[in-house]
């Protein structure tokens, strides 16, 4: 009981400076609003990591096709927006056509199990990527739906499309910044919530035993799809999100492989299936990302610049998770935990003795 | 048209059948595949461009060299993941793939390249339909390769015991077969097959690190619609996608080729798990 106190106690203490700093970074202007960029890029992808997770973690269908809500829901907004609807309402409307994507190819590949799924995934992914490269050409041969392109643009094809910058900048990031962190809060406690809930229970069971589940009373399809089209709408809000943050967008970038590949390895790095996990994985992705795409190692003869290492960390450390511990971060942090208090208690022994 | 669609599914077919029979074996979806086809690519590049080998013979001497590379993978890392979950081989092997596009864009950068040799533009003319002699080799060597492995799978010991542990590893366990020497042997086959097409793919295709991606999916639509361990099957589908991506060139656009055999992987996953072989029983027996 104690020792509950004092850990709750600890993490208080931790916290809640951690959250007091991460809210004032905007005023402090530290490095020129660079932290505050890191900031709002380490939500973002905490929010896209929690999502992933709903489905991938807690249903344990793993999912190379995020990226196709996210680039959706980036889509959504620049299109709406270009057509003079108001950017912030296109955002919900932009995790609902996410979360319909997700229907509409869920329903049909939830059915397929294990790395069924997940092959499935990839194919959804790329061949969406390429529909939406394509799509503006395909419109113009179509007379039907040519009403949809606007000066002969709709997705604006490998271009990509982009959005006009507000007067005040600066404001417009802090405003996004601040959005951001409340987007990630609302994800950690959807992804409480759906874990202590039946929901979740559903969920587990799936993920342990499929047939068990569905004999023991869970719908196990629409259980999968309702997880799927709940995690979609995460993401397509990021991309959202993303979209109006950087004013820029092409399908390289938001639907392209890199992105679903992002949304697989966080929760796997920081511990999947766990509420926590996504969020070290994600800032741990970051952190490296950031760092090693900047760094260069200067080994006395050789000159290495970092950022052609990123696969290989990123490879490796997925490698070193599978072979030597599931799960991720969290359980190297749970095994540092029970050495530590082997090694308190012998401490402890060995004064008693003397 | 017609014809180097034909020439293409049997470079598809080597590609495959190499994923069909690890997966056959072991259960596994081989990610690294696509890594292996990759790195095959670039050192028919070298042996080609730089050091000036004959094209044709490059992927024979290639070929064992993966083998040995696929044994020791199976026997190093993918060994011990054999009782986990199947999602955590497939993870794994991705992270492979991974580091394997990383060392590449190390060594050779993120250029694309191309094999061209005197070879790459010859043509010759069959009744009015003109034939690349660089496709008709590449299908041939292809098809060479299946048919020895054909004999191999046939008339050997190993070649038996590969087939009796992809039916069932525990009966083949008690019938002595030494299942973790097969499931090594298979695992190096299949990346030796998967070298081959990626040589002979260098010889035909342009490429760079992220290479082999699109051909992986590819072969796992062929897989699923040949069904899983039946090399004629296999053949089939090949032949199938390849057909299919060249009526889209002709009717849709040449930039949704990819597209096409993307959506028909996803389609053909969900429709008819069983692959043709499915199709064709239900329509024989009603």
């Amino acid at each position: 009981m104690r020792v509950k106190e004092m850990s709750r106690s600890w993490k208080l203490w931790v916290g809640g400076p951690v959250l007091a700093f991460l809210v004032l970074i905007p005023f402090l202007e530290l490095q020129g609003g660079y932290l505050q960029t890191l900031g709002f890029l380490t939500f973002l992808y905490i929010t896209m990591s929690t999502a992933w997770n709903i489905l991938g973690g807690y249903a344990g269908q793993t999912s190379f096709g995020h990226a196709t809500f996210y680039g959706l829901g980036a889509y959504t907004t620049c299109i709406l927006t270009l057509r003079g609807i108001p950017a912030l309402l296109t955002i919900p409307v932009a995790g609902m056509i996410a979360s319909l994507y997700g229907l509409l190819w869920g329903y049909p590949c939830l059915r397929l199990r294990g790395q069924y799924f997940a092959i499935a995934t990839i194919g959804v992914g790329e061949a969406t990527r390429l529909l939406m490269l394509n799509l503006d050409d395909l419109i113009k041969n179509n007379s039907l739906l040519k009403g949809f392109l606007q000066k002969g643009v709709l997705t604006g094809g490998a271009t990509g499309l982009m959005l006009p910058t507000p007067p005040d900048i600066q404001a417009y990031a802090t405003a996004f910044y601040y959005g951001v962190m409340g987007l990630m809060f609302f994800a950690l406690f959807v992804s409480w919530r759906v874990k202590n809930g039946k929901f979740g229970l559903g969920l587990f069971a799936i993920n342990m035993d499929m047939d068990a589940a569905e004999t023991v009373g869970v719908n196990t399809t629409r259980y999968k799809i309702l997880a799927l089209m709940l995690s979609a709408f995460l993401v397509g809000i990021s991309g959202s999100i993303y979209a109006q943050y950087v004013f820029y967008i092409d399908p390289q970038t938001v639907f392209g492989f890199p992105m679903s590949i992002a949304m697989v390895l966080m929760p796997i790095i920081g511990g999947i299936g766990t509420l926590i996990g996504p969020v070290l994985g994600a800032v741990f992705y970051i952190v490296v990302q950031d760092r090693i795409l900047t760094a260069n190692l200067n080994l006395g003869l050789i000159k290495l610049s970092l950022s052609s290492l990123h696969l290989l960390v990123y490879g490796g450390l997925l490698v070193l998770i599978i072979l030597f511990e599931p799960k991720g971060l969290l359980g190297v942090h749970h095994r540092f935990n029970i050495w530590w208090n082997k090694r308190k208690r012998r401490s402890l022994a060995a004064t008693e003795k003397a | 048209m017609i014809v180097s669609a034909i020439l293409l599914a049997g470079l598809y077919a080597t590609m495959s059948y190499g994923l069909a029979l690890i997966y056959g074996v072991m259960k596994i979806v081989n990610l690294a595949h696509a890594g292996v086809m990759m790195w095959a690519a670039y050192v028919a590049f070298i042996l080609i461009v730089h050091l000036g080998a004959n094209p044709f013979l490059v992927p024979i001497l290639i070929a064992p060299v993966f083998f040995v590379f696929g044994v020791l993978l199976q026997r190093y890392v993918v060994q011990r993941v054999m009782g986990a979950p199947p999602i955590s081989s497939l993870l794994l092997l991705f992270g492979v793939w991974l580091i394997m596009q990383n060392i590449s864009y190390l060594v050779f950068s993120g250029d694309t390249k191309a094999v061209t040799t005197k070879y790459t533009l010859m043509t010759f003319q069959i009744s009015g339909i003109s034939i690349s002699i660089n496709r008709l080799v590449v299908f041939i060597v292809g098809v060479l390769a299946l048919v020895v492995l054909r004999q191999f799978l046939g008339h050997t010991y190993m070649g038996k015991a590969i087939r009796a542990t992809a039916q069932d590893k525990e009966a083949s366990k008690l019938a002595g077969i030494n299942t973790e020497r097969v499931m090594e042997t298979a695992f190096g086959i299949g990346t030796a097959l998967a070298s081959l097409a990626g040589s002979l793919m260098a010889l035909i295709f342009a490429f760079d690190p992220d290479f082999g991606r699109s051909h992986l999916l590819k072969g796992f639509c062929i897989v699923v619609l040949g069904g899983l361990e039946s090399m004629i099957g296999v053949a089939l589908g090949a032949l199938v996608l390849a057909l299919a991506e060249a009526l889209s060139v002709l009717w849709l656009m040449p930039a949704l080729q990819d597209f096409v055999s993307f959506a028909l992987l996803v389609i053909v996953l969900i429709v008819m798990p069983g692959g043709m072989k499915e199709l064709v029983d239900r329509l024989i027996r009603p």
